[in-house]
């Protein structure tokens, strides 16, 4: 006969079970193997498009630049980990290239060939190079687990790419990059136009970066001078390598948006007192004439000035410059959604759950934790719509490996002004993009969130191209990690 | 089990403390920040770098919210069952709805900052009402009613 403290025991047993048995079995379910590829997780998305046919398939470290040709732009950068100094003599706790960061500046003609040899000196975790905003050829795209594997210490890995686009990029880790690129392992890469439409007396780089106690402009804490007189045309590259969306302006002139992400707007006119939003990952180049009382661009932080500048800085611009309607629209749009291939959706929400076994509020595609998680599917040639809906309560800089997209329309009103092409889109809360691109660049791309940490925490997806595999795997001995 | 129960009751209201001290902390440390020259957008905020020191109350915050004080109010939950204490259950399951309701409040608040003054509110409630859990589970009760009691 039972005691009535035995059965209490029991009931009490049992609630607790019924309490942790479920969290349990979500837990477990959660649980990523040690060891996998891409292309094994997560369901396939076909965007309404045939799915893939099985067949032959190229690797994706196959899909490089024809071998032989001599490189026309010749670097090497050596990863370290540890303690550098600043180009403002500030020493801090990170990552370097070259002994500094940011890492040295890349430039190139459009239509040379690159070649960027990477040595890894002393980075732990192993070290590769993503070329953010190039669309380099599949094998080249330096993402850790996807398309190489992380380059231990003491190893070497050469990147190859023609840089047929002109425009500002840049180029960072891709492996633990939330780290590696929070402590400074990237740098710019700029590649001048065979002919330049509207030539520049000077061309300004302005690489955006928080190291530990502020935001620095090239390296630099303090408002930086750059040699220009009165009169003298001034091309700013502005680059945001932090996680979050910024602010860039000119104060003391109207300036032109002259291109987002490396791509020239058609048409841009004359804006005076707006700002421009310049997403994480994202790239904006500012245009103006150095006026007589000079000229401080604005970058929330450092700023860089322009003949005689003033010292102080006036106020942020209380107006933001839309991209959808500035500059001059072409007769016909390049893409247009009727013609679509394949239609995707990419909803991102947040809900609670465990994502591998931890225990948070995490980041949904579609509605899915990480890995339950959509790849899109295309095969070579195919007209691409996304559709980016934000509903998640935060904004999400989403980024595209490999291509460029054209935006057509955001909640529905459609883009009216100049193309805007975008590797790096700043999809704010609430909205809602239709990008279109054309399938032209065969490989496994990411398409994920440029607020890095969001990576870790399931904001990831990728394109798949049919008749492309990986031969690498995410985590295993290589400890690979995606992001 | 009793005391374990109390002693869980009474820590989720020291946390409730600490999360409104390590608020403040970092809001203030924010406002130095500024007034020394600091510019705050969303690129800092997202950064995971110190750009002032007391930027780690603002984690701290996040991360004893969202981790710690769910783990704790669980295991008072599961301490419930076991505890004879009257209406235990029913107290335990109280500190965990609001709980919840606080997570929710505090992530809601990051798009209608009408949620972060409920957010505001809500922890003087959690608080008070952790506490009483702790102290009515003073005495132990006299049997058999406390078992019965305990399944209400």
């Amino acid at each position: 006969m039972p005691t009535r403290r035995g059965v209490r025991t029991a009931f009490a047993a049992a609630a607790s079970l019924a309490v942790l048995a479920p969290l349990a079995w979500f837990w477990a379910s959660s649980l990523v193997p040690g060891a996998y590829s891409v292309t094994d997780l997560g369901y396939a998305d076909h965007g309404g498009g045939p799915a893939h046919h099985a067949g032959v398939s190229v690797p994706v470290d196959a899909l490089v630049p024809p071998a032989g040709a001599a490189p026309d732009v010749s670097v090497v950068l050596t990863a370290e980990q540890g303690p550098f100094t600043l180009p403002s003599g500030r020493r801090v706790e990170g990552y370097s290239v070259n002994g500094s960061s940011p890492g040295p500046v890349i430039e190139a003609e459009q239509g040379q060939l690159v070649e960027v040899r990477l040595v890894n000196e002393s980075v732990g975790d192993g070290v590769t190079l993503h070329w953010h905003g190039v669309d380099v050829p599949g094998g080249m795209d330096g993402v850790a687990g996807v398309t190489q594997n992380a380059v231990a210490v003491g190893e070497e890995f050469t990147y190859r790419f023609y840089a047929d686009r002109a425009g500002t990029y840049w180029y960072h880790s891709h492996q633990v990059a939330h780290e590696q690129v929070r402590g400074g392992l990237f740098g710019a890469l700029v590649v001048a136009p065979a002919a330049e439409a509207r030539p520049v007396e000077v061309d300004a780089l302005a690489v955006v970066h928080l190291f530990p106690g502020g935001r620095t402009v090239n390296g630099l804490d303090e408002d930086t001078a750059v040699a220009a007189a009165p009169g003298d045309r001034v091309r700013v590259r502005v680059v945001n390598t932090d996680a979050g969306p910024m602010q860039t302006w000119v104060e003391g002139a109207p300036f032109r948006l002259a291109a987002v992400d490396g791509t020239d707007l058609a048409g841009p006119e004359e804006v005076e007192d707006v700002s421009v939003t310049v997403t994480a990952g994202g790239r904006a180049d500012l245009e103006f004439t150095v006026p007589e009382g000079g000229a401080r661009v604005g970058l929330g932080g450092a700023d860089l000035l322009f003949g005689d500048a003033p010292d102080e800085p006036g106020p942020v611009p209380a107006a933001i410059l839309d991209p959808l309607h500035y500059g001059t629209a072409p007769p016909a749009p390049a893409l247009s959604a009727e013609d679509a291939d394949r239609v995707f959706e990419y909803a991102i929400g947040r809900r609670p759950g465990f994502l591998d076994g931890r225990p948070g509020l995490w980041w949904t595609v579609n509605g899915g934790l990480y890995p339950d998680v959509p790849m899109y599917t295309v095969a070579e040639g195919d007209l691409v719509v996304m559709r980016i809906a934000n509903g998640s309560g935060e904004v999400h800089p989403m980024h595209l490996h490999g291509h460029h997209a054209l935006v057509l329309s955001r909640d529905g009103v459609a883009a009216t002004g100049s193309p805007w092409w975008i590797d790096s889109l700043n999809v704010a809360d609430d909205e809602e993009y239709e990008i279109a691109f054309t399938a032209d660049n065969p490989g496994i791309w990411m398409d994920h969130c440029h607020n890095l940490s969001h990576v870790l925490e399931g904001l990831s997806a990728h394109l798949m191209y049919e008749g492309v595999s990986t031969p690498f795997t995410v985590g295993g001995d290589h400890g690979n990690h995606l992001e | 089990m009793r005391l374990t129960y109390r002693i869980l009751a009474f820590v989720i209201a020291a946390e409730v403390a600490i999360q409104a001290a390590v608020m403040v902390y970092a809001v203030a440390g924010l406002g130095i920040w500024v007034q020394e020259g600091g510019v705050l957008d969303k690129a800092v905020m997202e950064s995971d770098e110190f750009a002032f020191p007391e930027v780690v109350g603002f984690m701290l915050h996040g991360m004893n919210g969202m981790m710690v004080i769910p783990v704790i109010a669980l295991l008072l939950l599961i301490a419930s069952f076991f505890a004879k204490v009257p209406r235990g259950v029913v107290f335990a399951l109280i500190v965990a709805a609001l709980v919840a309701l606080q997570i929710f409040l505090g992530i809601f608040g990051h798009e209608a900052a009408f949620f972060g003054m409920l957010h505001g509110l809500n922890a003087l409630v959690l608080f008070s009402v952790a506490v009483w859990t702790g102290v009515r589970a003073r005495r132990p009760a006299a049997e058999p009613s406390a078992a019965q009691d305990a399944y209400a």
